[in-house]
């Protein structure tokens, strides 16, 4: 078991800052849509919608390289899970007050035709993205990565002794 | 596989990578965030108005009518229905001096909406705003094809009868392009969400057939 970890460390990975990386650049490339994105979710005033809009992509892509790298896996694990929670609190928000949006989880975003917004499949896929994040947090150590358990914080040292 | 390594030079590679990452991001983000501001020293084109969210607006010393804004843009194809079936009335609204009508180019469909936006500014410098608008909607092209480079734009603007020098270089030089940011800009803080929104007197119109049946459109505008 303790030998696959660091694999199962790196699919999480390339999986969740994969994901992550696109998703990020696809919103960079038309960052009016994403803040409208933002908007359409109506849960936040509207000037600090727009600004989530734009700085959003930059910290997806931004976690998105630090976890294909491996550098600060954990933190950045952390914060994956972290931010895809708040995602699937606001397509749930979306859903049970009856918005019809388009999620903009991958570019696009803003409000769609009554009964097209599919809202479930995108609720699994951040809980399973999420779930990868909290692995990461649990278990950082992984194949191929930039980061060195050896002299990081104990317990990544305890990590590093139960492998061996 | 790390305990190998000499202890204290293990994480160099890491924490520089860390830093790059970290560094990069924050450099790109800083200036877009600025651009993304509303630039009062923009070049502003004839009939666009700062009070109306820059968008290009007809009528607008008009008292005792109704303000229509229409948030729209270029490349989308639900705008070009609308524009089918509501354009000759809106233009019979302004020819008549019975509304102050207001649009907002948007341009959130990518490059192409940007280069339409600043050519049909270039238009409304030359007073053809409505002309250009129109002729746009009716050959519009699928989205970011690369039909509408600022060389076609400029082209195609000669069969409403844009012909001057002056105009083909508004368009080639994209001279309208921060105003297309402040149109853009100042259509986000009203909160508009999808392409075309349509605002009475401030009020939404309402999602669904007032936008592309005549009269219930027409009944909208003159509910007021």
């Amino acid at each position: 078991m303790t030998a696959i970890k660091p694999w199962l460390g790196l699919i999480s990975r390339l999986v969740l800052g994969g994901v992550l990386l696109a998703a990020g650049l696809l919103k960079f490339q038309h960052l009016d849509k994403s803040q409208m994105a933002v908007r359409a979710y109506e849960m936040l005033p509207v000037g600090i919608a727009n600004f989530i809009g734009i700085v959003l992509p930059f910290l997806e892509i931004g976690m998105g390289l630090l976890l294909i790298l491996g550098a600060a896996t954990r933190s950045m694990g952390f914060a994956g899970a972290a931010l895809m929670v708040v995602f699937v609190i606001g397509i749930s928000q979306a859903w049970a007050r009856g918005l019809s949006i388009d999620c903009g989880c991958f570019g696009g975003g803003g409000q769609v035709e009554p009964g097209t917004a599919s809202y479930l499949p995108e609720l699994l896929r951040d809980g399973g993205l999420a779930a990868l994040g909290i692995y990461l947090f649990l278990f950082p150590q992984s194949k191929f990565a930039l980061d060195k358990f050896a002299t990081t914080k104990k317990l990544d040292q305890k990590e590093n002794q139960d492998e061996q | 596989m790390s305990s190998k390594q000499q202890p204290g030079k293990d994480n160099f590679t890491r924490n520089l990578v860390i830093g790059v990452v970290v560094g990069v991001v924050l450099i790109m983000l800083v200036p877009t965030l600025l651009s993304k501001q509303t630039k009062t020293d923009a070049a502003i084109p004839t009939f666009a108005s700062a009070v109306h969210g820059y968008g290009i607006t007809y009528n607008a010393d008009l008292k005792d009518v109704p303000v229509i804004d229409i948030y729209e843009d270029f490349q989308c194809p639900v705008c070009a229905q609308f524009e089918a079936a509501q354009g000759d009335y809106l233009e019979s609204l302004i020819a008549d001096k019975k509304a102050t009508v207001v649009y907002h180019t948007l341009s959130f469909l990518g490059p192409e909406s940007i280069a339409s936006a600043n050519a049909a500014a270039c238009a409304a410098d030359e007073s053809k705003f409505l002309d250009f608008h129109k002729m746009l909607y009716t050959n519009q092209p699928k989205e970011n094809s690369g039909a509408w480079s600022n060389a076609a734009l400029a082209e195609a603007g000669k069969s409403v009868g844009l012909t001057s020098q002056k105009f083909a270089s508004c368009v080639n030089k994209g001279k309208f392009a921060d105003w297309v940011g402040n149109v853009a800009a100042e259509g986000a803080k009203k909160n508009v969400n999808s392409t075309p929104t349509v605002f009475i007197n401030g009020k939404e119109l309402n999602r669904g057939n007032d936008y592309y049946d005549r009269n219930l459109f027409k009944a909208a505008v003159e509910r007021g």
